[in-house]
């Protein structure tokens, strides 16, 4: 009996980001497309919540041919260094600084004239490389980094996102009866980010702590719309009204968006609402 | 991609190499300090237009090479304004005999080797974090780290909202705003210091007021914002320019002083003019006198500081900046993104800058307010560039 030898095999060993899945080699500290920490075990609550990754200050993530570098840690900028040829897209009042000679142009949107956000009309800038451009949000938080792999859909909390690589396609649809109890408006907005077949980068900041859950088929969860941050568009997000007090009084009604899986829902720990007009 | 260390191959896009475990080099696209006075592409808009579009929304378009309507020139810098008094060159420290090491951040020399500035707290031995474009951060500083400044010693405690907790010597006095009294102890003395034309300047409804407080004794300041606390000491004959409200506290060596940066516009609706001030109506500008002093500010998020070569220019949200060198000049620009719909050209759909260009450092902050009156019909402003795609 001969024993084969097989030959010494190169190291193939990888290390599987726990938070968007990317390979990467066994050395590699962060994870080169979204940023988390490698070595740091996923953080879960025991009612199945996991907090969003710690992203390290000067963190580098790498999209098409362009660089994101993530510093600071009580509110986080997201400094871009776009390839030539790439651009990102973003709505108003997050741009921190640019260098001069960064074309701006607007992304063409139906309705967005009608969605006016902290006076200015609800516009999409697309900034196009090559050079450098920063973005940051107005209150603590945390930097959420979700590489988008072909095919996937989000759902985002108006305002919550601060940037968005060109290969992914925007629109945004309005959720009626949302933010009653806390903010007394008449609804929100939401962004919805759709891949097709390139992957994508979108950033958001979410405000205080990020945490995210799997919901099951059917399994449903009650947020807060004040804490609702995305989810997948495969879940169901429908307003619910609940009764306050009893008796008498009447009481109130609060609403809470009840969501049902399947599918990822991702929560902010501090209700910060940027209300459009 | 080789390492540039060991000569393994390393795959794309990896920051370490899997041989050694050093840091793999990115060839990161070199960008020109000055930006080319030449037109970068050619003067055509719809071509373009369609290409962001189809490239936006159709993601199995090639990458568009981008095309502009108006090619890109640097617009002009000013005049020096005739507000703008550059100030005396600060006194260098002249070296003493046991001399040692010098901190990277605030330039002290001190003698011995201690772990932290003494000056201004940072953590010495520790590299510079400074990011790919060349925005350094503030030096790392250990919580409760000690700053000496005559023979008071101010004391920075916590990272979240840091608190500037002082043990004042009875020689020794500190100014500070409004509202950012934290603590003190009773036998400390409060007064207020008579500031010429003060009562013009007002802050939550109140009228800018510095308060003085003298030693011996205990008091401490911190801001209702997380953020962190800047210490700056001050060389003989240094100055800085302040944006207004980010003042923390000072000590009494430190002179203070207002100007008005010259940096308004104004808006109109119907017949009502209104003028707003993205920076403010006034800038601080804190000057060491003949002896070293200690500037603390607070800025909300994080804080980032870079210098700029002369000519050299940046775009920052006017509401980010914290403070900047006098010699650093600024004024506003307008940024006017191409769009197929010409009528929405006038749609308030433009970014306002502040252009400030070199020599001399500038800080930021990465939490910002939108500017009042920025989408509104802009009838007159102050000196300003504009660029249009």
């Amino acid at each position: 009996m001969t024993v084969s030898h097989l030959p010494a095999a190169e190291p193939l060993e990888r290390i599987q980001c726990q938070w968007c899945q990317a390979m990467n080699p066994k050395t590699a500290l962060s994870c080169s497309a979204c940023g988390a920490p490698l070595d740091i075990r996923n953080l879960v609550s025991e009612s199945g919540w996991r907090e969003a990754p710690r992203i390290r200050d000067m963190t580098e993530i790498h999209f098409s041919s362009s660089t994101c570098q993530v510093e600071g840690e009580i509110v986080p900028v997201a400094e871009i260094n776009l390839g030539a040829g790439d651009s990102i897209f973003f709505e108003h009042h997050v741009m921190l600084w640019k260098d001069e000679h960064v074309p701006l142009t607007l992304m063409q949107l139906s309705g967005g004239l009608k969605r006016a956000f902290a006076g200015m009309p609800f516009l999409i800038s697309v900034a196009t490389g090559p050079g450098r451009i920063a973005f940051s949000r107005d209150a603590t938080g945390e930097l959420v980094v979700l590489p988008l792999h072909p095919g996937m859909e989000l759902d985002v909390r108006e305002h919550a996102f601060l940037l968005s690589s060109h290969q992914i396609s925007y629109s945004f649809v309005r959720v009626k009866g949302l933010t009653n109890i806390l903010f007394g408006g008449q609804g929100m907005y939401m962004d919805r980010f759709i891949t097709t077949s390139t992957p994508g980068l979108l950033i958001l900041h979410g405000y205080g702590n990020v945490f995210e859950r799997r919901l099951g088929a059917g399994e449903s969860i009650m947020v807060e719309p004040g804490a609702f941050l995305y989810k997948d568009s495969s879940v169901n997000m429908d307003v619910e009204f609940q009764k306050l007090g009893a008796g008498f009084f009447g009481g109130s009604t609060m609403s809470m968006a009840k969501l049902t899986g399947p599918g990822r829902v991702g929560i902010q720990s501090m209700y910060v609402h940027h209300k459009t007009e | 991609m080789f390492c540039t260390n060991c000569g393994n191959q390393v795959s794309e896009g990896a920051n370490f190499c899997v041989g050694c475990g050093s840091p793999v080099k990115h060839a990161t696209p070199a960008m020109p300090v000055n930006p080319p006075a030449q037109p970068l592409v050619t003067p055509s808009i719809a071509p373009v237009i369609s290409a962001v579009l189809q490239a936006v929304f159709d993601p199995d378009s090639q990458p568009f090479t981008p095309t502009f309507g108006q090619p890109y020139v640097q617009p002009p810098l000013p005049a020096p304004s005739p507000n703008f008094k550059p100030p005396p060159a600060p006194v260098e420290d002249a070296p003493s005999g046991g001399t040692s090491s010098k901190c990277s951040w605030c330039g002290a020399a001190f003698d011995g080797d201690p772990q932290s500035c003494p000056k201004c707290g940072a953590i010495l031995h520790a590299h510079n974090v400074v990011t790919r474009s060349g925005w350094g951060q503030l030096p790392g500083r250990k919580d409760m780290a000690k700053l000496q400044f005559g023979n008071s010693v101010c004391q920075i405690e916590g990272a979240y909202v840091p608190v500037a907790d002082m043990k004042l010597a009875p020689e020794d006095s500190v100014y500070f705003a409004h509202h950012v009294l934290l603590w003190k102890d009773p036998q400390i003395q409060i007064t207020t210091m008579s500031l010429k034309g003060g009562w013009k300047r007002l802050f939550a409804g109140m009228p800018l007021i510095m308060t003085q407080a003298q030693g011996p004794g205990h008091i401490a300041f911190s801001k209702d914002d997380p953020g962190e606390l800047i210490a700056l000491p001050l060389q003989p004959g240094e100055s800085v320019d302040v944006r207004e409200h980010l003042f923390l506290a000072a000590n009494t060596q430190v002179a203070y002083d207002w100007f008005n940066p010259n940096v308004w516009f104004s808006t109109r609706s119907g017949d009502d003019t209104e003028t707003h001030y993205p920076i403010g109506m006034f800038m601080d500008r804190f000057s060491a006198g003949d002896t070293p002093g200690l500037l603390l500010l607070h800025a909300g998020g994080n804080v980032f500081v870079r210098e700029l070569g002369p000519g050299q220019t940046i775009l920052i949200k006017p509401s980010a900046l914290i403070f900047k060198d006098p010699l650093v000049q600024m004024h506003l620009h307008f940024e006017r993104p191409s769009s197929m719909f010409s009528g929405w050209g006038n749609w308030g759909n433009r970014y306002l800058w502040l252009r400030l260009f070199g020599p001399g450092r500038v800080a930021v902050q990465s939490v910002f307010e939108p500017i009042e009156g920025e989408a509104r019909n802009i009838s007159n402003f102050s000196y300003a560039t504009e660029q249009r795609w």
